[in-house]
């Protein structure tokens, strides 16, 4: 039995966006509402997430001033932070509000800023992101967010002999896959020569491998599982893992096996009674090109050491046996941190309704989101299924 | 000493040139930084312990594109095996990969007075 379900949909293109929070919000939300046919009187809450405008634009409190600009001021409003997993844990706890009766009908969405716009430069947005990484034992290192996930796969390759090559597969098909989606922050395809001739970030990343600073939003409406039937083209929720690891990255026993990840999608199959070999295809957390390797094993959608050659064989292509990232994933759809998690959502739903247009994978009745915040301390996993 | 480690007894280790960790009663893990609690078992029954400054490379990246307030580029950072913990830290010197043993050569800061280890090959 599902928990919940999206009966709404909307996001904004992923790019460079000169707009105030609440305008770029609005243009996310308000499609999710009409998507669903609903007016802001009918909803009950609204959960909401973005990550890092207090320092990146002086603009905290964010709940109310969005709520306010689309209509629905005095509904409960609550903001969520949990780096880059902040939509998907607000998307969470709406799917636990309806579950539990609290609420019926719940605006879930996410806006975030990143790109120079926000009158920061890449040196300073690189230490924003950093603000994510342990302050006392990670930070004072220099360590960047690149360099976070570089550690994690550096010990990948040196345990299962992951290449570069099979790294830049995974740019090549995430471009690839954007190239088909009018909302993506790229919309041009790389080669695996382009991607290996680009200058390094931190090795083993490469710049193609990755995602850009982005500026976007993404919003879902989410009701309980009793009034779903009432909503044109609902999708099933049917369930939501969310797990953490220990930080810092010192302290996690296996780091590059991303164990809150392995723990988030446990109990996301163990909710939604279902399995990895199910899922007809994934969107996964790849803000570096070794996050998606690292990624498809955790959840069980290949086999550990398995994520790189699946990639070079074309397994995780659109037409490959376990598609990731039809939408183009953070690499080229891009990566506006509280808007990411919601957006996955909006890409389960689309391609679950059968409406993804050129991307579509045909057929698609099951699949699986994967959004990771942080040094991988945090993880949220949804399963969703189509309404048949 | 205070029976549990706090951030500022190990800063004063590093820049001392010992690195402390916490070894749990309960469970036996050892951990490279300070925690009120074992992080895997949740036992306050946690020994403060000095660990070894010798090591392995138990993985490491090279970082090209610093973040505001670090002018150097192409800098190695590491994740270092010592003993039952590991603790990341800084390269002062030289280059290494995963496997190269090295060991404790002093400290970095960073503006706000955080220090990190730093190590070179041995």
């Amino acid at each position: 039995m599902a928990r919940a379900a999206v009966v709404g949909a909307g996001m904004t293109k992923f790019g460079v966006h000169d707009k105030p929070l609440q305008e770029l919000f609005g243009e996310a939300a308000l499609p999710a509402l009409d998507d669903a046919g609903v007016e802001p009187s009918e909803i009950d809450a609204f959960y909401f997430g973005n990550a890092m405008s207090g320092q990146a634009e002086n603009d905290t409190h964010l709940g109310p001033k969005l709520a306010s600009h689309v209509g629905m001021a005095g509904v409960p409003v609550q903001r969520f932070e949990d780096a880059c997993a902040t939509s998907s844990n607000a998307f969470k706890n709406a799917v636990e509000a309806v579950d539990a009766g609290v609420h019926d009908v719940v605006l879930v969405g996410g806006v975030e800023r990143c790109t120079p716009e926000t009158g920061k430069d890449t040196a300073a947005m690189t230490r924003i992101f950093a603000s994510a990484s342990h302050r006392q034992y990670e930070q004072p290192t220099g360590l960047t967010f690149p360099g976070v996930f570089a550690l994690f796969t550096k010990r990948h390759m040196h345990e299962y002999g992951t290449t570069e090559e099979q790294l830049a597969e995974v740019a090549v098909k995430n471009h690839g896959n954007g190239a088909l989606n009018p909302n993506a922050h790229f919309g041009k395809e790389t080669t695996v020569e382009e991607a290996l001739d680009g200058p390094i970030v931190a090795d083993p990343f490469r710049l193609m491998d990755c995602c850009p600073f982005s500026d976007g939003a993404s919003a879902v409406v989410v009701v309980s599982e009793e009034l779903a039937d009432s909503y044109d083209a609902p999708v099933d929720v049917s369930g939501v893992g969310h797990a953490t690891d220990v930080v810092p990255i010192g302290d996690k026993e296996t780091p590059h096996v991303t164990q809150a990840a392995r723990d988030a999608a446990a109990q996301a199959y163990e909710q939604a009674d279902t399995s990895a070999a199910e899922m007809d295809f994934a969107e996964v957390h790849d803000c570096f090109t070794g996050a998606e390797i690292l990624a498809s094993e955790a959840l069980g959608l290949v086999e550990d050491g398995e994520g790189g050659p699946a990639a070079e064989a074309g397994r995780t292509a659109r037409d490959g046996d376990v598609p990731i990232n039809p939408s183009g994933g953070l690499k080229a759809k891009g990566h506006p941190i509280g808007a990411t998690g919601t957006a996955q959502l909006v890409e389960l739903t689309e391609q679950l309704r059968g409406t993804a247009g050129e991307r579509q994978i045909d057929g698609a009745d099951s699949a699986v989101a994967h959004n990771l915040g942080g040094d991988a301390a945090t993880t949220v996993v949804t399963v969703m299924e189509a309404r048949r | 000493m205070s029976d549990r480690l706090t951030h500022g007894e190990w800063s004063d280790a590093v820049e001392s040139g010992d690195l402390l960790g916490q070894t749990c009663s309960d469970c036996g893990k050892t951990q490279g930084t300070p925690k009120a609690a074992c992080p895997h078992c949740g036992s306050r029954a946690l020994e403060t312990v000095e660990l070894p400054t010798d090591g392995v490379v138990y993985t490491e990246t090279t970082i090209n594109v610093p973040p505001v307030g670090i002018e150097e580029r192409g800098y190695q950072v590491a994740v270092v095996d010592l003993g039952e913990a590991r603790v990341m830290g800084r390269l002062s010197d030289g280059e290494v990969e995963i496997g190269d043993p090295v060991e404790l050569s002093g400290f970095t800061e960073d503006d706000d007075g955080y220090v990190a280890p730093a190590f070179e090959p041995r």
